[in-house]
């Protein structure tokens, strides 16, 4: 249980839905090959940084396994011990390597690249101390994070997350109503993606408009991936979805660790690969299936072609309508969004009743 | 009510006669007597005739936690003596050399998960390859060791559902980032309430925690605090 390697690591569901579909999503497919090169990069390079008590955590598209040639890399030096003045020193030097490693220099918000303390993930869960740095952490620490190398102090964090939304959810562990879905973990996650939203908006003004035509396509794209593969694992604990035990009966009085432990191994997965195991599970959805996954790979096309994305960094917003690039990302977004509808609507694999009652009211 | 008693090493160190001296006459029914250094098994060995142990129902036997791997032969001879009274043999899976001579202890010989230094026993992935080759031992689960070992609690929970068909003993005590044991503070009874309905009334409880006399009996309570029984450990989680 305390040694995580790449055996534990589940087979790509994305490739068995590809399969199946004789689909071919090549730019999805580069995108994960350079995420693991540039992991298989940093593991040796960081060795020695972390420990016990302390993790070197990726984030964003690096752990998404969509990395592109102009993505930069989000981490954090995660913390889960005795506090040591060292630990900044520690976190300075490994975020030098880390900015070696990347195209380019991450986001100014200072939610990354430095120091973050458990403490404070795990018990600010609302309330006035709940910052939007600290949301975002605790949020993409659990949907869209993966540890690079010892992973102790990270596992352990995300399981007291984790342990937080369920033991506190009454309703979700006493299996009272008709639905069976970790509520107050959902609400969270649905907390999230509207800050996220309304940031958008924040930052277009207080940047002047600088960077926002490609933080309106990453928003409509990767940023709703991640809320989507949060909403699929929860509503996946009703649907029964892939290795989710689920049910109205899950867990079992007594038995909580095995639902924490259950959810943790899901929340590893990448969201496209949350989104893979939901569509393979039913068979009607494989036109949805396709519209969603082309769609996104027409997203990371634009992302990796670097004549693309750097016109993306820097078009104004009053060149939106007429430019070519945009018009073509923003079209993928609608085909990605349309896709959503109808995964998310879906009457026959009770999707749609789960969305109404939990993502509508 | 849970058997709870005390390990002699942890009222006395390296002195089981003053350990069992300090409990004598206390409602204490429940003992380990411990050798954890080899040079103190022999004397305890041959002291056994002669103690008045006539006030506990239940009784083991710590075996040290460092063999020579030249005396291992002469140790497990000596422990199987032991065993002709009945009593567990608790041992550290890493004191073990060679698991075929350890094999004639059979269910008496009671394998103990580790802390955190140990290179095995740790986990149910390590345990599991010890129990293989070891299938007919039975299970000392240390809580505090497995909480040193994994905070959450998540392992203690899976290391119980695994084996505890074949548990025989909990070992009680806090155990210290230096993996050395301390009285039970708030913290760790909090988080072995978490796994305390997965431990059945009958399984005697060992304390390891080094505390003076006159805290002999709050060491107790908080030990029944820490592991309250079926009922009562679901309405307290």
């Amino acid at each position: 249980m305390m040694v995580e390697s790449l055996m534990e690591m589940p087979p790509s569901l994305l490739d068995v839905l590809a399969m199946r579909l004789g689909a071919e999503w090549g730019h999805i497919n580069a995108a994960r090959e350079r995420a693991q090169a540039k992991k298989g990069e940093l593991r040796p390079a960081l060795t020695g940084f972390d420990s016990e008590d302390t993790s070197i955590v990726v984030f964003g598209s690096l752990a998404r396994d969509e990395f592109t040639e102009g993505s930069d890399i989000d981490w954090t030096f995660l913390i889960d011990g005795s506090a040591d003045p060292r630990h900044l020193d520690l976190a300075g030097k490994a975020d030098a390597i880390v900015k070696k490693a990347a195209a380019k220099d991450r986001g100014r918000e200072g939610t990354f690249g430095t120091m973050a303390f458990s403490h404070e993930i795990i018990h600010q869960i609302g309330g006035q101390d709940d910052t939007n740095r600290n949301t975002t952490r605790r949020i993409l620490l659990l949907l869209e994070s993966e540890a690079i190398g010892r992973p102790d102090a990270y596992r352990r964090v995300v399981t007291n997350v984790l342990k937080r939304y369920i033991l506190e959810d009454r309703g979700f562990v006493q299996g009272s109503g008709g639905y069976h879905v970790p509520r107050f973990l959902l609400n969270d996650f649905a907390r999230y993606w509207w800050t996220m939203a309304v940031d958008f908006a924040y930052k277009q003004r207080t940047r002047f408009g600088e960077g926002a035509a490609i933080r309106n396509i990453k928003l409509r794209m990767s940023r709703k991936m991640t809320y989507v593969s949060g909403l699929l694992t929860c509503f996946g604990c009703h649907l029964k979805i892939g290795d989710l035990t689920g049910g109205p009966d899950c867990p079992e009085e007594g038995a909580e660790a095995e639902c924490i432990d259950c959810l943790r191994g899901r929340l590893k997965r990448t969201p496209l690969e949350i989104l893979a195991e939901t569509l393979l599970e039913f068979d009607h959805l494989e036109g949805t299936a396709r519209r969603l996954l082309t769609a996104y790979d027409g997203f990371l096309g634009i992302l990796s072609d670097s004549g693309k994305r750097g016109h993306l960094e820097k078009l104004a917003e009053e060149q939106y309508e007429k430019d070519e690039v945009f018009r073509e990302a923003r079209r993928l977004s609608h085909d990605f969004r349309d896709g959503l509808i109808e995964l998310f609507f879906d009457e026959r694999s009770g999707l749609s009743d789960l969305t109404k009652n939990y993502g509508v009211f | 009510m849970r058997l709870i008693g005390f390990s002699t090493g942890a009222l006395a160190y390296s002195d089981f006669r003053r350990g069992l001296a300090i409990i004598h006459g206390r409602e204490i029914h429940a003992v380990e007597l411990s050798a954890l250094r080899q040079h103190e098994l022999r004397p305890l060995v041959e002291a056994l005739d002669g103690m008045d142990l006539s006030q506990f129902s239940y009784i083991s036997f710590h075996a040290p936690s460092e063999i020579r791997q030249e005396d291992e032969e002469a140790v497990v001879e000596l422990l199987l003596w032991v065993t002709g009274r009945g009593w567990p043999i608790i041992v550290h899976p890493d004191a073990v050399h060679d698991f075929s001579r350890w094999r004639r202890l059979g269910d008496l010989l009671c394998i103990e998960n580790t802390d955190k230094r140990k290179r095995i026993g740790r986990t149910v992935e390590e345990l599991s390859s010890v129990f293989r080759e070891l299938p007919d031992a039975s299970f000392c689960f240390d809580i505090g060791h497995a909480r040193q070992v994994d905070s959450t609690m998540t392992e203690a929970y899976f290391i119980l559902k695994a084996f505890g068909g074949r548990l025989r003993q909990i070992h009680v005590s806090e155990v210290n980032t230096r993996s050395k044991h301390d009285p039970l503070s708030y913290g760790s009874i909090l988080a072995f309430r978490e796994v305390a309905h997965l431990i059945p009334e009958e399984i005697p409880v060992i304390l390891e925690t080094p505390v003076p006399e006159e805290e002999i009996d709050l060491e107790m309570q908080r030990a029944i605090e820490a592991l309250p029984l079926c009922q009562e450990a679901m309405l307290a989680r």
